[in-house]
């Protein structure tokens, strides 16, 4: 059920990141369930409810069942539903995307095209040693 | 030295003079001033051990393993808070951002007038703050190193004439290598897994590691050890273990949360009523800026300047750059407006604006809930409300000053301030607290307050409480007010402070 709602939202909320690479659905689903997971025993029933919660609202707001909503619509409705002053309702799509949007964004290969090469910077902190040795002799008493 | 629970093999029966929960910024410099003065030392610990070699600026992976419910955890209230916190030796140090602030000269005052701390006074606290600074190498951050968002940030401070700067860090030798919330990869951040621990176990203090303490043994109302568990460090589920330290004093340090939330299970030292109340979190409110040139985020040093212009009026601004992950969740938008956006990922920065809480409402419960998790209760109310607005105002012209193209916020109905005039609209508006779609929390405060009435508070100046006696109280929520900064360094001040009492208790039988 969780899986499935994670890969039904994920083009919604990720929308195409044009010039980045593809979404690989399979692989940050599989990462998103796990960092629910990871999370407070509550987050995956609110996730669901949040998820059931969207399909009903989406389906007041245009007027259509949700089988016959295209991802242009679904996308109106997580940016609506995010702009009311409403809490409640606005913490719909932020909820839902948190891990979807995570799962994506932490790819290796769209951190370096986004100019963040995480290795490098990795293999460069390995090649030094801070110790808490001091500089100048202990102080004398 | 630092036992991994693969090394216990049964259960443990020990005895020590002290036995310490929690080895944060409270726990670990109880467990070396006294480990140095000859005493035995058993300390607790809930979370794992990690080392440089685990930090790969992986920031979902450390997330997973060294935050609590992965940095998921908010608050309940309105606007919801995310407050994020460790759960690993080292406790919130070792993921926090390395900042290492003297408390506002005139809270300790308020102490004194408000809270009768008056032994808790200025010339003990600027000695142990400097003896802190020089043993955790506390320096300026380097403008060289701090990287572009800093800098340019601070630029445009300095256009507007507001008074601003480079943090001092407990960082030594730091390169900038933008995750010292997510372990320091280069061993640079002085948290206390690399500082304070490795000192005490140097001198025979024991550090269970992934063992959660589940009740403090009292008779008499005299503490007389402490009884635990040993945990999965990835399901945080008993392992059938257990542990009993048989002590002469217990020190709780497990932090500001989880410290009442372990007494109220037990309905212990409450007499007061005060435990889990009176919770401060010195919320923030971020601007997100998009800049026309690059900004080269996450590299650098993630919190480095600030500007400190306001800092009497509650409001103190430090920053900033975020790995993308963490950047993604901040944006204002979703679908295709979001991967536009994330597309100019280079281009941008973020800042924090600090609100110090006074006319907020906060509490830590002990309710029904799956797993071992407190509920945390907590609205932005007041002139809270109108202090995150002007912080979001101020960084916004900072932004804008510095040369911003666009600046995002989290106010509803402004979450996009495209020109000056944007910004104006802002300025002039009054909002409610349920506007604000997101804050986050890193310094929770309060909850087992210092004071020097019995009634009204939970320990008295010397951290041991009012109700059990050879029970010491030692982390974050004893402050009774936030500091008016970070509080890393006053509470590891105060902890050291609560050693000497501690160690003549021991001497005095
Ligand atoms: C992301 C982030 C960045 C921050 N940056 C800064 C900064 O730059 N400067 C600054 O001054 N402050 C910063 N802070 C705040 C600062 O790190 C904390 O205020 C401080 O560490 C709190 O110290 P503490 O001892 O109260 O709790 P912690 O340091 O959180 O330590 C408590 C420890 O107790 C353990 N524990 C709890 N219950 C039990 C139990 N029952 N049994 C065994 N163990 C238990 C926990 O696992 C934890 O390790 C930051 C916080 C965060 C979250
Ligand atoms: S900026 Fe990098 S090197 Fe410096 S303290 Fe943080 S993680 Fe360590």
């Amino acid at each position: 059920m969780l899986e499935k709602t994670v890969r039904e939202f994920m083009p919604v909320l990720l929308g195409t990141p044009e010039g980045l690479p593809d979404p690989d659905i399979e692989g940050q689903t599989r990462f998103a369930l796990e960092y629910l997971s990871a999370g407070a025993k509550e987050f995956k029933p609110v996730y669901l409810i949040a998820a059931a919660s969207f399909k009903v609202l989406a389906v007041l707001l245009k007027r259509k069942p949700w089988s016959m909503l295209t991802i242009e619509e679904k996308d109106y409705v997580a940016n609506k539903l995010f702009s009311y002053s409403n809490p409640l309702l606005r913490s719909i799509p932020l909820l839902l995307a948190m891990p979807i949007l995570a799962s994506y964004y932490r790819r290796e290969e769209v951190q370096m095209a986004l100019g963040f090469d995480a290795k490098a910077l990795k293999a460069d902190a390995e090649l030094r040693t801070v110790t808490r040795d001091r500089d100048l002799p202990p102080k004398c008493k | 030295m630092i036992i991994r629970p693969e090394d216990v093999k049964g259960d443990i029966t020990k005895s020590a003079d002290v036995v310490v929960i929690g080895s944060g910024a409270g726990g670990a410099p109880i467990a070396k001033e006294l480990a140095v003065e000859g005493r035995s030392v058993v300390v607790l610990e809930e979370g794992a051990h990690y080392t440089r070699d685990d930090f790969k600026l992986n920031p979902l992976e450390s997330m997973m393993r060294m935050y609590r419910d992965a940095g998921q955890t908010i608050t309940l209230g309105v606007p919801s808070v995310v407050a994020p916190m460790g759960n690993t030796l080292g406790g919130t140090t070792t993921i926090n951002s390395g900042t290492a602030l003297r408390m506002l000269g005139p809270i300790l005052k308020k102490w004194h007038m408000f809270h009768g701390l008056h032994d808790i006074t200025e010339d003990e606290m600027g000695l142990l703050y400097s003896h802190l600074e020089e043993y955790l190498f506390v320096k300026k951050a380097d403008p060289e190193v701090a990287g572009p968002v800093a800098n340019t940030f601070l630029e445009g401070a300095r256009k507007l004439g507001l008074s601003s700067g480079w943090l001092p860090r407990n960082a030594k030798e730091c390169e900038g290598y933008g995750s010292c919330a997510f372990g320091c990869p280069s061993g640079a951040k002085q948290s206390m897994d690399v500082s304070f621990i490795p000192d005490a176990s140097k001198s025979g203090a024991e550090f269970y590691t992934c063992c959660r303490a589940e009740s403090i043994k009292v008779s008499n109302d005299v503490a007389k050890g402490v009884t635990g568990r040993f945990v999965d460090p990835s399901s945080g589920r008993s392992t059938g273990i257990g542990i009993t330290v048989e002590a002469k004093v217990v020190v709780l340090a497990g932090g500001a949360i989880y410290s009442p939330f372990f007494l109220l299970r037990q309905g212990l030292a409450n007499s007061s009523g005060q435990v889990g109340r009176n919770l401060e979190i010195h919320p923030a409110v971020q601007t997100v800026a998009l800049m026309d040139r690059p900004m080269d985020p996450p590299k650098g040093i993630p919190q480095s300047s600030h500007v400190d212009e306001f800092k009497d009026e509650g409001i103190m601004l430090e920053g900033g750059t975020v790995p993308p992950e963490v950047h993604a969740v901040t944006l204002p938008f979703y679908g295709k407006a979001h991967a536009a956006h994330m597309k100019q990922y280079p281009n941008m920065g973020i800042f924090g604006g600090m609100v110090s809480d006074i006319d907020s409402w906060g509490r830590v419960l002990a309710l029904p809930r799956a797993g071992y998790s407190p509920s945390i209760f907590y609205s932005l109310k007041g002139r809270d409300v109108e202090k995150a607005r002007l912080a979001t105002v101020i960084m916004a012209e900072i932004w804008f000053a510095a040369g911003a193209k666009k600046v995002f916020t989290a106010i509803t109905g402004h979450t996009e301030l495209g020109s000056t005039a944007d910004l104006r609209r802002l300025a002039q508006s009054r909002i409610r607290a349920r506007d604000i779609y997101a804050m986050s929390a890193y310094h929770y405060l309060g909850t087992c307050r210092m004071g020097s009435d019995p009634e009204w508070s939970v320990v008295k100046h010397t951290g041991e409480t009012w109700d059990v006696e050879n029970l010491f109280i030692s982390d974050a929520s004893i402050l009774p007010t936030s500091p008016g900064v970070n509080p890393q360094l006053t509470i590891m001040a105060l902890a050291t402070r609560n050693a000497g009492f501690i160690d003549d208790k021991l001497n005095n039988g």
